[in-house]
């Protein structure tokens, strides 16, 4: 435990930057799964797995076209649609015949879709390490308050708002987005009106993995691209979501942030252990507030 | 059905039969083989232990796997880190594992259902990050391997008998819980709590003793997975374990006693043997399950008990 | 025995009980009446703890048990008997009751005993009193919608309760039925010496057997007397009774 630093107000600051960076890719990728919740109310655990995806097919993109600034631009805009497609595939092959099922057993099944897809990226990608390289104009970093901050960074803090703001848009002005939250809230009030259901439940989980996949093409420049991201990130956006309010964006976005900020203060305070302070923010908000912090949908 | 607890010869017979099969075994078959079982035993054990709270009480117990992993990391740290006999240790893990689960269920208990899962969920993986990150104490990332066991139990077959013995006493006594009047108000809460509160029973108390009780038994099945390999690691209590032993009780059926033997039976053969043909063994998992799902929603054992019944209603 | 004094609840605004009072004497029979919405299963969830009250009093042979949980009351002596029926519908009939049994006896810790050399006597004696012995092994789920309300009575019976408080105890039975539930009323209170609260529809069977009755109307307590006189009362009249 490096007590014997001193904490300078610029580290953490940094720190604590660099952790909102982090919560932003979490925002996005909880908000996927947090608006699949409130409105399939099914617990997608494959939702990780289409966050690797989005990373590996982001490889592939950005190869594809050449790496540098088109292929890295070209992969951004390109692999969340991918990861859409084999969400689609997905859904209306298999688990848009479950809908009448217990929760239980859909989770089931996104269980064993997570399998499935883990083991296809395998096929696919091979076991190897993948990475990415930033673009040149977002490489290097900029001197904050006399410590380093990454521009990839800044360029995250700028995507959460964006995706955010588009999202709430779109839920709340759009015929479709409102539909979906009308969904949400009574899906057969919706079913009376002659709105067929299942179409909008189909639309709302491509969404939901839209973003996971965005999600990860985000994040790959910034970490190795590997087996095992899927399992990793699943379980911080279950607790993220959950923390937040199930089914409630604002929700995530609190949740993103409790989670990014305490991990970067547990790199800058305990290093060995940063992993610990974010589970044990969540454990405290969870017995302080066990529904979460706002309200949820279900 | 006969309702006292006499014995009925008629019904015990194909276990017994299945039993001294058991003993057998490694008479007839290879010394790997032997060790698939162990495994399986082990796992049945924890399944088993799931069940108590999932299927019995109704409870949404989703992190199972932090106290096998507490009792089996308990275990290895008495036998690597101190001096002490090694059947402390087979007392120390279940005790652990139970404290832990008094600790947490505590917590949990207070909540309904989805939250009681979530917050199990967020306790467990502090845990799992705890034990993660302590390299020093834990060997973290790593794990701790090459556990010295006693000669006793110290080959294959050895501790193939020793398992299958603990495993014996450990159904028996699954069972007999299972039939005694705790083991019927545990399902009645399942089934109905607004209704148990109503006659008289705390439900909460019983939730909480029904969750140190199954805890109490994935602590031994804990101390028996180091036995069978010797090591222990972090995965142990890392919440894609836990989902895959829920899933055994929903492969086996989870209103059965029996039911998680079958399912863990069922993951552990498929990991073994298509893994001897392909190292694409959960997309294989993964597939069989969305069969399982369409096809025989109840689990197998659900789906050949109603199968029974049905085949006893048309002879009546 | 039971005294209740101002009882007040409220739900998001809506005063489900306002004031209510009600006093029920050993070894009798007290009807609650009145309109649907008027309070009546509210009072009696606030009586048996499944809803806390927001002000006034429940005395239960002299305790306070305003507030107290449900296993709580419950163990002081008081039993309800649901309107809606609310029993273990994936156990046997026998299983249901005797759960209800082993509370009593306070066995429901007991780890290592089969369950089926517990309260097994007094099980089969409840059943034998509310006729429902001869069904004992089938699945409670798959009874006639009168015999799951027989069934309601009989699991509150496991618990050996002084009060016995029923929830329109023969709502949806046939005329069969309901002969049979009032003789079972009858025995209850002469054979075992039980107190009967209860509320009801059918106002011939509420006149018929009801020692005192309590008229109910929009969560407050109109009166409170003997069947003749709540008869002949012209508020009562007026708002419930219609001129019928």
């Amino acid at each position: 435990m490096e007590w014997g630093q001193s904490i300078t107000f610029s580290a953490l600051g940094v720190h604590l930057l660099v952790g909102l960076s982090r919560a932003m890719i979490l925002f996005i990728v909880c908000s996927g799964l947090s608006f699949v919740l409130g409105v399939l109310r099914v617990p997608n655990v494959a939702h990780g797995s289409l966050y690797m995806i989005g990373a590996f097919a982001a490889f592939t993109l950005n190869q594809l076209f050449g790496g540098g600034a088109v292929g890295f631009w070209m992969a951004l805009a390109l692999s969340p649609f991918v990861v859409a497609a084999v969400s689609l595939v997905a859904e209306r092959a298999l688990f848009c015949r479950l809908y009448q099922r217990e929760h239980l057993m859909l989770l089931l099944f996104t269980f064993a879709l997570m399998l499935i897809l883990g083991d296809l990226v395998k096929i696919v990608w091979g076991a190897d390490y993948r990475s990415i390289t930033v673009p040149e104009l977002l490489e290097g970093s900029f001197a904050v308050l006399g410590s380093s901050f990454p521009k990839y960074n800044l360029f995250l803090l700028l995507m959460g708002p964006v995706v955010a703001v588009g999202l709430w848009l779109f839920t709340n002005k759009t015929k479709i987005g409102k539909i979906a939250r009308a969904a949400a809230v009574d899906r057969e009030m919706v079913d009376a009106i002659g709105i067929n259901v299942s179409w909008v439940f189909a639309f709302a989980f491509v969404l939901g993995c839209f973003l996971a996949g965005l999600g990860g093409a985000l994040v790959a420049p910034t970490i190795s691209i590997t087996l095992g991201m899927d399992h990793d990130i699943v379980i911080e956006a279950f607790l993220i979501v959950t923390i937040g309010g199930l089914g409630n964006m604002w929700g995530a976005l609190i949740g993103s942030l409790i989670f990014g900020v305490t991990q970067s203060l547990g790199v800058l305070f305990w290093p060995q252990f940063a992993i610990v302070f974010p589970y044990m923010a969540v454990v405290i908000v969870l017995i302080w507030r066990p529904t979460g912090m706002l309200k949820s949908v279900w | 059905m006969v309702q006292s607890g006499s014995f009925n010869w008629k019904r015990i017979w194909p276990y017994a039969a299945v039993f001294i099969a058991l003993l057998l075994l490694p008479l007839a078959v290879s010394r790997f083989y032997v060790y698939i079982t162990s495994v399986i035993f082990v796992t049945a054990l924890v399944a088993m232990s799931l069940n108590m709270v999932v299927g019995h009480g109704g409870m949404y117990q989703f992190h199972h796997a932090a106290f096998y992993g507490v009792g089996a990391y308990t275990f290895a740290l008495i036998l690597t880190r101190t001096g002490w006999p090694v059947w402390i240790g087979f007392v120390a893990a279940p005790v652990a594992a139970a404290l832990t689960g008094l600790v947490i269920g505590w917590f949990c208990v207070r909540l309904n259902k989805l939250y009681f899962g979530m917050l199990q969920i967020s306790l467990g993986s502090l845990i799992w990050a705890i034990i993660f990150r302590w390299y020093s104490l834990t060997g973290g990332d790593d794990g701790i391997h090459g556990i010295p066991m006693p000669s006793a139990i110290g080959t294959i077959s050895r501790s193939y008998y020793f398992i299958l013995l603990i495993l014996g006493a450990c159904v028996v006594v699954m069972y007999m819980i299972y039939r005694s009047p705790f083991g019927k108000t545990l399902q009645a809460i399942r089934d109905n709590p607004e209704r148990c509160e109503a006659v008289g029973i705390h439900v909460k108390r019983h939730q909480l003793l029904g969750i140190v009780v199954a805890t109490f038994f994935a602590g031994i099945a804990g101390s028996l997975f180091v036995v069978v390999e010797g090591s222990v690691f972090p995965d142990l209590l890392f919440w894609v374990l836990s989902l895959e032993i829920f899933i055994m009780c929903l492969l086996g059926g989870w209103f059965t006693f029996a039911g998680p033997i079958i399912g863990a039976a069922i993951m552990v053969s498929l990991r073994t043997f298509v893994g001897t043909y392909t190292e694409y063994w959960t997309l294989i998992l993964g597939v069989i399950l969305i069969l399982l799902i369409f096809f025989l929603p109840e689990g197998v054992m659900g789906f050949i008990i109603s199968r029974l019944r049905t085949d006893k209603a048309v002879e009546e | 025995m039971l005294h209740v004094e101002s009882l007040r609840k409220s739900f998001d605004g809506f005063l489900a009980v306002d004031n209510a009072d009600l006093t029920v004497e050993q070894g009798e029979i007290v009807a609650v009446i009145g309109p649907n919405g008027a309070g009546k299963t509210t009072l009696f969830k606030l009586i048996t703890g499944h809803l806390r009250p927001e002000s006034g009093r429940i005395l239960f042979q002299g305790n306070d048990i305003s507030g107290l949980p449900p296993y709580e009351v419950c163990r002081k002596g008081v039993s309800l008997s649901f309107q809606v029926v609310n029993i273990f519908a994936r156990m046997s009939v026998f299983d249901n009751v005797q759960v209800a049994v082993l509370s009593h006896q306070n066995k429901t810790k007991k780890l290592f005993s089969p369950a089926g050399k517990h309260g097994i006597d007094e099980t089969r004696e409840i059943l034998r009193n509310v006729g429902l012995n001869d069904k004992a092994r089938r699945v409670s789920g798959s009874l006639s919608h009168g015999d799951q309300k027989v069934l309601e009575i009989a699991i509150a019976l496991g618990n050996r309760p002084q009060l016995l408080i029923l929830d329109e105890p023969t709502a949806g039975m046939s005329p069969e039925e309901t002969q049979v539930t009032i003789d079972l009323i009858h025995r209850l209170t002469s054979d075992l010496g039980l107190t009967i609260l209860f509320c009801e529809h059918d106002m011939e069977l509420v006149f018929s057997i009801a020692h005192r009755i309590m008229v109910m109307q929009h969560g407050r307590s109109i009166i409170e007397a003997d069947p003749e006189t709540v008869r002949n009362n012209e508020d009562v009249q007026t708002a419930y009774l219609g001129g019928r």
